[in-house]
């Protein structure tokens, strides 16, 4: 659990924040200047002006009015900047090996680098690594660290990232395999709700919203609050067969299987996405489709803005996000509790990584 | 070439090199401590380190003297120790220290400058002291300016005459450096012998200033490699 009463004046306002995080892992979601970067620099203690009270299960960091701020070399934190910040002077070894612990175990490494899969990038120069593979030798560097938390801040540019250099799977697999608690910045509520059982929505320095993901990305005005704020559907499941040109079979943790885009000979574990304009959607049943996969489910809610609606659903175990036109929220009666047909193609999943 | 001209070209060198290498751990200090000191008063101090580049270099020699001679505060202490600096090689050493340092400091500060804080703000989220961070991250990535640096300091230590010349004087075989001895020969009529000395200077600069050039270009391979 992570305890944090903090206040640090920032230009032209001042972060103001006072939250208990319990889930393993907690997005951080807000508009840009909303004071997100300077609430994780202070946690890892690069902020001297921080004042309040930080404890990291129960192990106090900061705590101001007592006199006591921990130096970042003894927090145990993994920072992982938005810019990955690489040792220019150091190869992605020296980069990753660079906060090996004397006394620490010597998997850290090995582990944060079969994780990370990062392998073969281990010789070369961060000068010449592409924006996600810098991202994920960042990451690696912070576990190798053997941190007792993560703070991860969205690379810059991931609003329009490719989806081979996403560093979502990673995360997942840090966060189910590694076991680190995270605090995770991000734009992308689909990855919020992927990621992180728990939010936090941060707006002028103060925490406006607290709580579930779900609740905190449901309902909002989110292009007032957050321009660059992206929704979209991630699953996760395991990849299983797929008969060459056939799709393959995406087996979510419901049991229910997706058609996905054959990856080649991959099998296990895998993150797709699906743009909530690519899903259709239907009042009644549908039968001889195109579209492989047909999910009957129950509509949560439906946000609507200028033109069109973001129509929430709950299927196979999944909360959708489908964005039709308002007139065709109006057609087929969509309300709170309708039932709804959503119709996928195989090919409107993509894959992360 | 006699053996005079060697013994004069060995000196230089000596003294340069002491030199150099006594404000080093100084110099770097003090480059660190001004990048990373954004407090008031930084100017003068900048100022008042850099006075020997402006000065001319007589009169810091003069000053020098000054705090040196057996009733000056500084004389004092050494006549208590026992060292006797003036007119000896330890003097020049001093005279070209205190005016190669402004030399090393300047692009010492400048390279360290440079450095994203946050870098050495990540380093030590890493685990690392500020020690340790200094020694492995900062010096690394400050390497080309510090090397310049050293260039400079060197070159000025090779070369110095105006303050040496005040608390070492021109003692053949004890205190004269290459240009003391450039001098006094022209004074004296053997401006063949002169010229000789000129010549190893000119060697003796383009080989310094070459080798840096060579290290920093390798650096820079390594760097983008």
């Amino acid at each position: 659990m992570i305890s944090v009463l903090l206040r640090l004046p920032l230009a032209g306002f001042s972060l103001e924040v006072d939250v208990r995080l319990e889930a393993p892992a907690v997005a951080v979601l807000g508009p840009s200047g909303a004071g997100k970067t300077s609430l994780l620099e202070s946690i890892a203690g690069l902020r001297r002006a921080a004042e309040g009270r930080i404890s990291i299960n129960e192990e106090v960091v900061l705590d101001s009015a007592a006199g006591l701020r921990l130096p970042p070399e003894r927090r145990r934190i993994g920072w992982v900047p938005q810019d990955a910040l690489l040792f220019p002077h150091l190869d992605v070894e020296g980069n990753v090996r660079f906060g090996e612990r004397a006394g620490g175990a010597k998997r850290s490494f090995r582990e944060a680098v079969e994780i990370l899969e990062i392998g073969p990038l281990l010789p070369r120069s961060p000068a010449n690594l592409s924006g996600g593979e810098r991202q994920r030798v960042a990451l690696a560097r912070a576990l190798t660290s053997e941190p007792r938390l993560l703070l991860l801040d969205e690379p810059l540019a991931a609003v329009d990232v490719e989806l081979k250099s996403r560093i979502l799977p990673y995360l997942l697999r840090i966060r189910d395999e590694a076991r680190i608690p995270m605090l995770y910045v991000t734009h992308n509520a689909g990855e919020a709700e992927a990621l992180a059982g728990e939010a936090l929505l941060l707006r002028g320095g103060r925490v406006e919203v607290h709580g579930p993901t779900s609740e905190v990305v449901a309902g909002r005005m989110w292009p007032a609050i957050d321009p660059r704020a992206r929704f979209e559907n991630i699953v996760e499941g395991v990849l299983g067969k797929s008969g060459g040109s056939s799709p393959a079979e995406l087996r979510l943790v419901g049991g229910l299987a997706l058609a996905v885009p054959a990856a080649g000979e991959f099998r296990g574990r895998a993150v797709f996405a699906v743009a909530p304009d690519d899903i259709l959607l239907s009042a009644e049943p549908l039968s001889r489709i195109s579209a492989r996969n047909v999910l009957a489910g129950r509509v949560l809610s439906v946000e609507a803005s200028a033109a069109d609606a973001m129509v929430r659903a709950e299927a196979a175990g999944v909360t959708w996000r489908a964005r039709v036109t308002a007139a065709a929220v109006c057609d087929l009666g969509l309300g709170p509790g309708s039932s709804v047909w959503l119709a996928i193609k195989t090919h409107s999943f993509k894959r992360l990584r | 070439m006699t053996a005079e001209d060697l013994s004069i070209l060995g000196l230089t060198l000596r003294v340069a090199a002491i030199s150099t290498l006594m404000i080093l751990p100084l110099g770097l200090a003090a480059g660190w401590a001004l990048a990373r000191w954004k407090g008031r008063g930084r100017a003068i101090v900048e100022t008042v380190l850099s006075l020997p580049i402006v000065l001319p270099p007589t009169a810091v020699g003069l000053v020098l003297l000054d705090l040196l001679r057996r009733s000056g505060p500084l004389g004092r202490l050494l006549d208590r120790t026992g060292v006797d600096l003036l007119f000896t090689w330890k003097a020049v050493v001093l005279a070209v220290a205190v005016m190669s340092f402004p030399l090393l400091v300047r692009p010492a500060r400048a390279a360290f400058e440079e450095i994203d804080p946050r870098l050495l703000g990540l380093a030590r989220s890493l685990g690392r002291r500020p020690a340790m961070v200094f020694a492995t991250v900062a010096l690394p990535l400050a390497w080309r300016g510090i090397a310049t640096g050293i260039v400079l300091a060197f070159s000025r230590a090779l070369g110095e005459f105006g303050a040496t010349i005040l608390v070492a004087g021109s003692i053949p075989g004890r205190t004269q450096t290459l240009a003391l001895a450039i001098f006094h020969r022209t004074q004296i009529g053997q401006d063949e012998a002169a010229m000789r000395l000129v010549l190893m200077t000119v060697v003796l600069a383009f080989f310094t200033v070459w080798t840096s050039e060579i290290l920093s270009r390798r650096r820079e391979r390594q760097l983008q490699a």
